[in-house]
Order: structure tokens, then C-alpha cells, then sequence
């Protein structure tokens, strides 16, 4: 027994331990299996849901079908999951820069549950941000099942993310990049091989699973250097639509937060609503994928007065469904919004300049596309990548990369933030690995106090202090209560010279006579940001650090500095 | 010692006698209680390899207008300073994030089960994460406020085992109330967890603090339970098998707390305890 767990123990450090990359492989293609399992059991359980749906969809009492999903989703999510709201996707980021990637493992199924009631009854959602939170909580759940790490967590989570994107959109380059783009914010070699390999994994399963699949069929587009000019145009749009959707959806979940309303409620009356767009606009209902196809080919047959109005009764749609208590992405609704943006641009131009001969309709579709990918998002490359592999047209390239380049500058120049990051902006929680928010929340207070510090009692006489002073290197000597220890104090060699330099006083001055009691004090409750912060305001160096009124210790920008730096190497090393 | 216990407040009666254990425990050893007053029926601790969500029972958010004051008279009563947490992250609007920058966390043996609060019943899923991935100890209170006047430590050997006899010594140090420890001796004799202590340098503070060190045989386990005193606080190491070993053979820690009443003071195998 004893030789068989030498063997293993040999063969586990011989092979992970010296160097953790093959580890990670083989964990990140178990994660990318598993979440891509996750993707296409949800894409095909809505697919056979909205089939099943279709037929009554043209009853007059149709509009019921998202409300009843919107109120049996945010009724699971509540009461059943208790997973506290939500889509998913700013939760990821949040635990991977606050927590090394640490999700709870009921989050691996509660958003596909949630998210197949909504969108299978006719909500307007994608179903791409709950299997990005399965697929990552997947992914954090293997890292601990295995023990690992925060940064092989974290590599993990990256890969459950890549897995599930890959495998629903069957999109290998566009899963790896969205989780190295948008979940992990960092491009370190030592996570890219992991998550290309889980995303490659996650797109075979889907490709197993669902033979022949390309999710938007189409013919080769005829796109010439005369489209470069429109599509200059088209990124402006795209832009201001994307800023237009990101900021409704914000102030629609913020109006229902701030009503009074029980969450059943909210979710009658946000899943009613959609329900009623949906009787006169079909296409505003459920993830939309029919109709990006139709637009695509060409065969879309709307005018373009609707085609207008579609565009905003899907951004009402989607922003009622996931801030009324719906669950699902935004991903899919971009892609709508995107193609009608893009169709509407064309019918547009063609009625302003008959004779211009730009490509069809099917490819400003996909110009649209991702344009409010990567405006919505500001993940230019993910916009560009995806839209070229489910489209499978690599034709576009050219105009794909302007538009996708120009939209998402423009909207983050108008809205700095993108929809995934702008709750966690306002919180102060978003933290990129490398950058100083990052690594100031990473450092802990604790680890940063001098404690080595020889306190005085407040009735030490002066002259007993100066002895004191000759054999001590301190500059900051901590006062305290004889009887309670508690502080009461500082003294800093710089305010005391007066005293020092006149014997006369020796034996006329008490500590508590002369020590500073306004001296700003730190607690282990405070972050060092705050910390800091305190310091610049009040032009310190040190700062003592009092816990229920007794003295911690000294924090000092040397000390912080000197570790503000090693964490700094830590962070941005490609190891 | 500046040392800080966290206290889920519970507005109820049964909260009421849970706190004052908490009170008590923290007067005795001279730490700070800090109390919660939730806000929301859940809550999550992140631990350095996992992420507890706590799902609270509907019974921690009664009468919220009434809960802080009722706090504050029962640290009054005890002459203790108030003091109060306020969770600064949240995962999401509805789910703070509760610091696990403490030294003490005092739970009930369930939290989301209401029906087993007030029996000795078996210890929660979420009181077993906690205690499985905290790194500081976990003061388990009787069902009533039960001051404890002397200190128990069931020792068998293992790894937890000593951590729990440190934290014990330290215990007693504080407290200055008498130490004994229970020792079940299953596969050696008494001269191997004498010469245990010996070897981890504990001989000398066993020596100075505690009173008794009582061995029982295997079959006697029921008898050492019996034998400690009622008003005993029982510390000991939880955990401390693999997961296979614990569902086949089970877990001495939860034995022992579904027979006793009295109030006990986990180490988890994450817990670190310095003398």
C-alpha cells in the first residue's frame, strides 16, 4: 500500500509540481468538457422549449408565456437556489479579482435553470452569460476539488468560461478570447495554452453533440472597398446604440430595484410587458437567433420604419426582461440589436444613395453585429472573432475590424465603462491583476504592521522618557493607559525638540502633557487604499493602527512600498 | 490580545442565549465580541479554497427594527462595548460578503435549518464548511446560556488534535480556569501521546495548567463523556480524516456533539493555533 502511495506521490510531484502546466491542461480540458456539456444541454433544451412554445405563440393570451418563465425563474433564483440576482457574468469577474476566482458551486447549474425557464418562454435574454457562470463555476469547482491555488484557479475559471462560449457558438478563438478579454482582463502566456486547449475542447463537444453545425448559414458576401466608407457610418450607429442599450438596461434594474414591489411582482409585470412587444414584434422575443439568420440571408422582411422600431422595442424588451427578475445574457440581444442596427443602416443607404453599389444587407447584418458586441462589451477582438466563426465568412474581415475597432472606442469614449464593469467600477471592485487598486486589495493590513514598537505609559516623567530615547532607534513612541493598556497617544520625535533641548523641564513634563492625540489612527477594519488615502490627507509617513483602542503596530509607505513592490513582480511575472 | 469574535445575531430568544455565550466566552478570555445583524436571509464567507454561502433561517431577520437595540442592552448587560459588523463587499446586491479576518466565529449547530435549532440535532452543512475550511476556531454554544467554569480538551493525536490542545492551553491561560483533557486511547498506550506532547514542546504548559489527563479504553467512550463536567467548555479538533474515512467511519467531533450539552470550541483542519 505504502509503495503504491510513494509511486503516486512521485509521479504527481515528478509531473505537476515541478511545473504546474500540464496540470492545468489537463484540468482546463476537464473544464472546458464539462461547461461545454453545460452550453449545449441548455442551447438544445431552448431549442426544443421555443419549438414546443411556437404554435401558441399567436393566441391573445401568448403574452402570459415570459411573464409565468420570469416568475417561475426569479422564484427558483430566490427561493429555490437562493443565488441573490444577477447574470452572472460581473460575479465571475468580481471573484476572480477579489477572491482568486472562487464561485460557489450551486452557480455551475442555478443560471441554466433560470435562464432556460426565461428564454424558453420568451424572454428577451441570451443564454451565453449563464453558461459562462456555469462553465467558470465549474472551473473554480475543479481547482477545489484539486486543491489548487489562487492563480491556477483562476486559470480554471478561464477555461470553464472559454469552454462554455466555444461550445455554444461553437467558437473555439471566440471563447478563448472573451475569457482572456473580458473574465481575466490579463494576456499571460501561462494561461493561454490552458484556455485555448479547454476552448477547443468545449467546441468538439459541442460539435459531437450537434453535428454540422454553423450557427448562422449564409452565402459569401460581396464586400468591396467600397463598404469601408459606410462602414464608418455603421460604427458611429453602433457606438450610440450601444451606449443607448447599456444605459437602459442599467436605469430599467434600477427602477425595479427601487420599487417596492416583492420580486414575483416584478417579474409578472417586466415578463408581461416583453410578452406584449412580442404579439406585434415577434422578434423581440426569446435569444433571436431565427431572425439573425434571416437577416443574414437576406430573407428579412420587415420595412424600415419597423426595422427602426424593432431595434428600440428590443433593447425595451431586454432591458424589462433581466432588470424585472428575468435571468439570461445580454450576448444574444446584442447580436439581434446589432443585425437590425445593421439592416436598418443598409435599407437606410440604399434609400439616401440608390446607386451605391455596397455589399448586401446579409453582411451589414453582420457588420451590426459586431458593432454593438464590441460597443456593448468593449471587447473589440471577442466582437470580431465571434461574429467570423459563427458566421464562418472571413470575407468581412476588413470592415469587421473598423467598425468593431471604431464602435468600441466611440462608446467607451462616451461611456468609459462597458456594461460587464460598470457596477463593479461604482463598488471600487474592479480590479485588474498588475494594477494598483489590484494590488493594494491584494495586500493585506495585517502582514503590512510594525508591531515591534516599545510603548510608553501616559505618567512616565520626561527625563525618563529621554533615557528612553537614547537607546532606542523609534521616531514614534506609542502612549498608553497604565491600567487599561488602552492608547492614548502618540509621540513623535520631531514635535518634542522644544522639550528636549531644555533639562529645565525634564521633571516638570508627563507624557500625556505633551503627547499628540490627534493623530490620525488606522484599523485592521480599514483597506489600504483608505489607509493611504489617510496619509496623503494628513501628510503622514507612519500611521499607528488601533483595534479597540489598544496599539497594533505602525504601517508605514516604506514598508507598504516595499511589499507594494514584490506583489507588483508577483503579479505581472508570466509564472 | 486583541482578539475578535464574530456573532451572527439571531432576534429570538434562542439568539438571546446563544449571544450571551458568546459574551461570556469572549469576557472570560478577554476578546472582543463584534455582532452581525443581517440584513438579508444569506450571506458568504470566501475561505482561502472555497466560498461558504450561508443561507440563513427566516428566524435571523425577525423584527430588524428591534435587533440592534437588543444587542446593545445585552452588551450592556454584560459590560461590554458594543460593536457591530458592517460588510463592505458584496457579491451581489443581496449577498454580503462577511469577513473572515477574525480569530473566533460562534455558530449555532445549524443556521438554515429551523426546525433543528433548538435539540442538539446533527451540525448544518454549512456549520460543517465553516468549520472544515475556517482557519480560526468555531465556538459551538449549548442551546442555553451555560457558563462554563472549567476547560476540557478531548486529545486523541492527531494533528487537529494538537492544535486543539494549544488552543485549550491558551484558553485556560486567559481564563485562568482549570484545564483537563480526555484521552480515548484506541491504538496506543498513554506513553505515546505523553511522549507526542513531549516532542511537540508541550509538556511544560500541560504541566503548569492543566489539572488532569484522564485515558479511557476504547469501549469506554460514553463513560468519558459522562465524565466531563457539565459546565465544561470542550475544545477539540474536527475533521481531521479524509473525507472517505469520515463517511465510512464517521466523525468523533459530531458523536461527541450529539451527546453533549455542553459548549464547544471546534478546530477545523485549516485552523492555526499558536501558544
Amino acid at each position: 500500500m505504502s509503495k503504491i502511495k510513494n509511486f503516486y506521490k512521485n509521479l504527481y510531484r515528478r509531473l505537476f509540481q515541478m511545473d504546474d502546466r500540464l496540470l492545468l491542461i489537463i484540468a482546463g480540458s476537464i473544464a472546458g468538457i464539462c461547461s461545454g456539456l453545460a452550453a449545449v444541454a441548455l442551447r438544445l433544451s431552448l431549442e426544443s422549449v421555443l419549438e414546443l412554445f411556437h404554435p401558441f405563440r399567436q393566441y391573445w393570451w401568448a403574452f402570459i408565456l415570459p411573464a409565468v418563465g420570469a416568475l417561475l425563474s426569479s422564484f427558483y433564483l430566490e427561493k429555490i437556489a437562493r443565488e441573490g440576482a444577477g447574470h452572472g457574468v460581473p460575479e465571475v469577474i468580481y471573484s476572480v479579482s477579489r477572491y482568486g476566482g472562487l464561485l460557489r458551486f450551486r452557480s455551475s447549474y442555478s443560471r441554466l435553470i433560470s435562464s432556460f425557464l426565461t428564454i424558453g418562454s420568451g424572454g428577451s435574454a441570451g443564454p451565453e452569460a449563464p453558461v459562462v457562470m456555469s462553465g467558470s463555476s465549474i472551473g473554480s469547482n475543479i481547482a477545489k476539488f484539486l486543491g489548487l491555488n489562487d492563480r491556477q484557479r483562476i486559470t480554471l475559471v478561464g477555461c470553464g468560461t472559454a469552454g462554455a462560449i466555444a461550445s455554444i457558438f461553437n467558437a473555439p478563438i471566440a471563447g478563448m478570447v472573451f475569457a482572456i478579454e473580458v473574465i481575466l482582463g490579463e494576456w499571460k502566456f501561462v494561461n493561454i495554452i490552458p484556455i485555448a486547449i479547454a476552448a477547443v475542447a468545449g467546441a468538439q463537444v459541442s460539435h459531437a453533440l450537434i453535428p454540422d453545425q454553423v450557427i448562422f448559414n449564409h452565402l459569401p458576401f460581396q464586400v468591396g472597398g467600397a463598404d469601408i466608407l459606410p462602414s464608418l457610418g455603421l460604427a458611429v450607429v453602433t457606438a450610440m446604440v450601444s451606449v443607448l442599450f447599456t444605459k437602459t438596461l442599467r436605469q430599467t434594474g434600477k427602477i425595479a430595484k427601487k420599487s417596492s414591489l416583492p420580486f414575483w411582482a416584478r417579474a409578472i409585470i417586466g415578463g408581461s410587458t416583453v410578452g406584449i412587444i412580442g404579439m406585434f414584434m415577434p422578434v423581440v422575443l426569446a435569444e433571436g437567433y431565427h431572425s439573425i439568420q434571416s437577416m443574414i440571408s437576406g430573407t428579412f422582411s420587415m420595412g424600415m420604419f419597423f426595422v427602426f422600431l424593432a431595434v428600440f422595442a428590443k433593447i425595451f424588451a431586454t432591458a424589462m426582461t433581466l432588470g424585472w427578475g428575468g435571468s439570461g445574457g445580454i450576448f444574444a440581444p446584442c447580436l439581434v440589436i446589432g443585425s437590425l442596427t445593421g439592416v436598418l443602416f443598409h435599407k437606410m443607404l440604399i434609400v439616401l444613395v440608390p446607386s451605391f453599389g455596397c455589399a448586401s444587407e446579409g453582411a451589414y447584418a453582420l457588420l451590426g453585429m459586431t458593432g454593438l458586441v464590441s460597443g456593448v462589451m468593449q471587447a473589440p477582438l471577442t466582437g470580431i472573432f465571434l461574429i467570423v466563426e459563427i458566421t464562418g465568412g472571413y470575407e468581412t474581415i476588413l470592415p469587421l475590424i473598423v467598425v468593431s475597432s471604431i464602435s468600441s472606442t466611440m462608446s467607451h469614449y462616451i461611456e468609459p465603462a462597458s456594461f460587464y464593469f460598470k457596477e463593479l467600477i461604482e463598488r471600487g471592485q474592479f480590479l485588474r491583476p498588475g494594477t494598483d487598486a489590484r494590488i493594494l486589495s491584494d495586500l493585506n493590513i495585517r502582514e503590512l504592521i510594525e508591531t515591534e514598537f516599545v510603548k510608553v505609559s501616559e505618567n512616565m516623567v520626561f527625563r525618563k522618557f529621554i533615557e528612553l530615547l537614547k537607546i532606542s532607534n523609534q521616531n514614534f513612541f506609542p502612549v498608553i493607559e497604565d491600567e487599561t493598556q488602552e492608547y492614548k497617544g502618540v509621540i513623535q520625535i520631531s514635535a518634542i525638540r522644544k522639550f528636549a533641548l531644555d533639562p529645565g523641564m525634564y521633571d516638570m513634563v508627563f507624557l500625556n502633557q505633551i503627547m499628540d492625540t490627534k493623530v490620525m489612527t488606522a484599523s485592521l477594519e480599514n483597506d489600504l487604499q483608505e489607509v493611504l488615502d489617510m496619509m496623503d490627507i494628513n501628510h503622514m509617513d507612519s500611521m499607528p493602527v488601533v483595534e479597540n483602542r489598544r496599539f497594533i503596530g505602525m504601517i508605514s509607505k516604506t514598508r507598504i512600498l516595499d511589499l507594494y513592490r514584490r506583489e507588483l513582480i508577483m503579479q505581472t511575472s508570466d509564472q | 490580545m486583541n482578539y475578535k469574535l464574530l456573532h451572527i445575531f439571531r432576534n429570538t430568544p434562542f439568539g438571546r442565549e446563544t449571544f450571551l455565550q458568546s459574551l461570556y466566552f469572549c469576557k472570560t478570555i478577554n476578546a472582543f465580541p463584534v455582532a452581525y445583524i443581517p440584513k438579508s436571509d444569506k450571506f458568504l464567507m470566501y475561505f482561502s479554497n472555497d466560498a461558504v454561502q450561508v443561507d440563513l433561517d427566516h428566524s435571523y431577520l425577525t423584527s430588524s427594527d428591534t435587533a440592534k437595540g437588543h444587542a446593545e442592552d445585552l452588551f450592556k448587560e454584560m459590560q461590554i462595548k458594543p460593536m457591530f459588523y458592517e460588510p463592505k463587499n458584496f457579491t451581489a446586491s443581496t449577498l454580503p460578503d462577511i469577513s473572515t479576518n477574525f480569530d473566533y466565529l460562534c455558530c449555532p449547530r445549524s443556521v438554515s435549518d429551523l426546525s433543528s435549532k433548538i435539540g442538539l440535532g446533527h451540525i448544518g452543512p454549512k456549520v460543517r464548511r465553516i468549520i472544515k475550511h475556517s482557519t480560526f476556531p468555531i465556538l459551538i454554544t449549548s442551546p442555553v446560556f451555560k457558563p462554563w467554569k472549567s476547560i476540557s480538551v478531548f486529545f486523541g493525536g492527531s494533528k487537529n488534535a494538537l492544535n486543539a490542545l494549544k488552543l485549550g492551553l491558551k484558553i485556560a491561560m486567559s481564563s485562568g480556569f482549570a484545564l483537563k483533557i480526555y484521552t480515548l486511547l484506541e491504538k496506543q498506550d498513554e506513553a505515546y501521546y505523553k511522549d507526542l506532547i513531549k516532542k511537540e514542546g508541550l509538556a511544560e504548559p500541560v504541566g503548569q495548567l492543566s489539572s488532569h489527563w484522564h485515558f479511557y479504553e476504547k469501549k469506554d467512550f460514553n463513560t468519558m463523556l459522562y465524565d466531563v463536567p457539565h459546565d465544561s467548555l470542550i475544545v477539540l479538533g474536527a475533521y481531521g480524516h479524509g473525507i472517505i474515512k469520515d463517511i465510512l467511519l464517521g466523525s468523533k467531533m459530531e458523536q461527541i456533539q450529539s451527546t453533549v450539552t455542553n459548549n464547544l470550541l471546534i478546530t477545523g483542519p485549516y485552523c492555526s493555533v499558536e501558544l
